[in-house]
């Protein structure tokens, strides 16, 4: 009776730990910088700021003045020439085309009906590059969706798009889902915008626009924001066990692994020997001139 | 010998009449649909993510590879957007020839519409005269700015360079002969008796389920509603242009073949009128070279040959790059209607149902 023939393992070192492990400071190339600011548009931040940068540009030239008076005192004390008058500084006017789009007041009669039907829960309306803008309190979205679409006055047939943006640097939210709709008999286009804290499941609107389908399956694959009374709340454009959500700001840009595997793959130089040679070929100096 | 159940098989997702990578999950009765799934995603490529962190500028190299078959309907829709964000006003002679250049584009579109469509259907002749045209209009597109697919037309504020010369000989001449032609096409399907059953009273979509289902271009006019963001929301130069839109009531498949071939006649005389009346003018705005916007947010639509197409730009002061960068994919809605169409009919008719929504899946999965 013979042996069974075994084959032996070959001694193969052990992988490195893989490419695909979520660790940010282990790659460069998967550092995420986070945003600081939280760019929501919104009329009442918009004249907070505007009047905030008036005081401030009274404050300076007050200082200016009283600058100037005290120049002025010492010079008269020393026997010398009184200094220069200030001047008010006026703003740079560019020489281009741009006309930065700020927002404006509310003046279109469909905002002023939302507000007036939905009363407090409509935390803000305003009108900005010829775009209606109406932030609802968060609970109240179902309602406002089926005013647009059955109200008389406001017959809003089509959700145009939907779509949600990350807001980490946000203090008392994390989200905003903002719904496009658009009127096709009235010729209108209105924005309803809402703010979710993390983790808060706001209401399907597929039950009033069944056209929400994919598009909030695509936030919740993008973004992780499910909703609730959804008929299939599963990933569309990710694999069903895709990690993470990718349009989330905390999500890095190049892929898992990528990197790690290029040079997993270059053991020995390999690549960079061809590189050299191909670029000698093309000739090209990829060697950099080494420091003296 | 033969159980009586459902069976459930897999269309694609490398199936030649799929346009792409789509799978279709069916479940037939026989040769009947009695549920029908669409499953997306293969060619996702993350486009928003990556224009989340290009600059404005970079970005429009992007939405060419969307929609390959009408990059620059795309261009236009972001150039537009962009400037909608940054408040800047284009001048009159760059709107014409972008409304020039998006018409041919769209002619292109439909035309290869016209010959992949009829190709599944069977009708193989088709494919070959339309793409003969289409020829012609990508040789303009690489006349005017060196590269046939992925154009990257427009800039934002404008143009980079102006018509090169000749292109107007080149596109009067196109002109002359397109509608011989349609005429051509329009022999060989429109009375063919095999045509006709294929695509007469297949697919349907009624006007309510297709508003709801949030379906628009030429599915939508197809079913009755005359809804051209063209002539709703005018854009470019179209509010200067004379044309109509084209409409049917049947709601089939046949009724959508009839939409677009009226639509390319529209396009042709939209083109003319381009022609004849372009503008003297510069073809750039004064623009700073670092684009930076305040804090703002716009959704401009345009009607891409598909369907609508959005573009949801949030900007961030003193930021380079978008803050968010949503794509209303045009074929993302209107696919989510093939089940509303394929269930109940047969399966032969599924792959005219996917040919009528001319759906682009590098739009579709971004």
């Amino acid at each position: 009776m013979t042996e069974p023939i075994i084959p032996q393992a070959p001694d193969v070192p052990e992988a490195p730990a893989g490419p695909y492990v979520y660790d940010y400071a282990a790659s460069p190339q998967r550092q995420v910088v986070m945003p600081k600011t939280v760019p929501l548009p919104s009329y009442r931040t918009y004249l907070a700021e505007v009047q905030a940068a008036a005081e401030a540009d009274e404050a300076k030239w007050k200082k200016m003045q009283a600058d100037y008076e005290t120049a002025k005192a010492k010079a008269e004390a020393d026997g010398k020439d009184a200094p220069k008058p200030p001047v008010r500084p006026v703003p740079r006017k560019d020489d281009n085309d741009l006309k930065t789009p700020w927002p404006q007041e509310a003046k279109d009669a469909d905002l002023l009906l939302l507000q007036e039907l939905l009363g407090a829960k409509v935390e803000e309306i305003f009108e900005q590059a010829g775009e209606l803008t109406c932030q609802l309190e968060k609970g109240a979205l179902h309602e406002a969706l089926l005013l647009c679409r059955d109200h008389e006055g406001l017959r809003y047939e089509m959700l145009a798009d939907q779509s949600a943006t990350h807001y980490p640097a946000a203090a008392d939210f994390t989200y905003s889902v903002v719904y496009h709709l658009t009127s096709i008999s009235r010729r209108k286009r209105l924005r309803l915008r809402i703010l979710v804290p993390e983790g808060f499941v706001p209401e399907s609107a597929c039950s009033v626009y069944p056209s929400a389908n994919w598009m909030e399956r695509e936030i919740f694959d993008m973004l992780g924001i499910s909703f609730a009374n959804h008929p299939d709340m599963t990933r569309i454009l990710c694999p069903d066990d895709w990690e993470g959500h990718a349009l989330r700001k905390d999500y890095p840009v190049v892929g898992w692994g990528q990197r790690d595997i290029a040079f997993r793959e270059d053991r020995g130089g390999m690549i960079e020997r061809i590189a050299l040679q191909k670029a000698g070929q093309l000739g090209i100096n990829l060697k950099q001139p080494k420091a003296e | 010998m033969f159980k009586n159940e459902e069976m459930e098989i897999n269309l694609g997702p490398q199936h030649p009449s799929t346009h792409g990578v789509l799978r279709v999950k069916l479940r037939l009765d026989g040769e009947t649909i009695t549920h029908c799934k669409p499953v997306i995603g293969y060619l996702h490529r993350g486009v928003e993510k990556i224009c989340e962190n290009q600059t404005f500028f970079q970005g429009q190299v992007w939405t060419d590879r969307m929609d390959y078959c009408s990059a620059v309907a795309n261009n236009l829709g972001w150039a537009e957007a962009n400037e909608k964000l940054f408040g800047i006003t284009v001048p009159r002679r760059a709107q014409y020839i972008r409304t020039l250049l998006n018409e041919f584009n769209r002619l292109a579109s439909h035309l290869i519409w016209l010959a992949t469509h009829a190709l599944d259907i069977g009708a193989m002749t088709v494919f070959l005269y339309a793409f003969r045209e289409r020829e012609d209009i990508l040789d303009m597109n690489e006349a005017f700015c060196g590269s046939r697919l992925t154009t990257t037309a427009f800039r934002i504020g404008g143009l980079r360079e102006d018509l090169p010369p000749g292109f107007e000989k080149m596109a009067r001449k196109f002109l002359a002969k397109f509608p011989t032609c349609l005429e051509e096409y329009e022999n060989l399907l429109s009375e063919n008796r095999i045509w006709k059953k294929r695509t007469v009273g297949v697919a349907m979509l009624s006007a309510e389920d297709a508003i709801a289902l949030g379906v628009t271009g030429p599915v939508l006019r197809a079913a009755g509603v005359p809804y051209d963001i063209r002539k709703a929301f005018p854009y470019a130069a179209y509010a200067e242009m004379d044309f109509e839109v084209p409409t049917q009531t049947a709601a089939d498949t046949y009724a959508r073949y009839l939409v677009r071939m009226a639509e390319m006649r529209q396009s042709a005389r939209i083109i003319q009128q381009c022609l004849d009346g372009l503008p003297e003018g510069p073809v750039m705005a004064k623009i700073p070279k670092i684009l930076k916007p305040e804090v703002n947010e716009v959704y401009h639509a345009t009607e891409a040959p598909k369907g609508e197409i959005g573009y949801y730009l949030v900007g961030e002061k003193g930021s380079i790059n978008p803050y968010r960068f949503h794509v209303r994919a045009p074929g993302f809605i209107n696919l989510q209607s093939l089940p509303k169409m394929a269930e109940g009919g047969l399966i032969a008719d599924i792959v005219a149902a996917i040919g009528t929504l001319d759906i682009v899946l590098g739009e579709i999965d971004r």
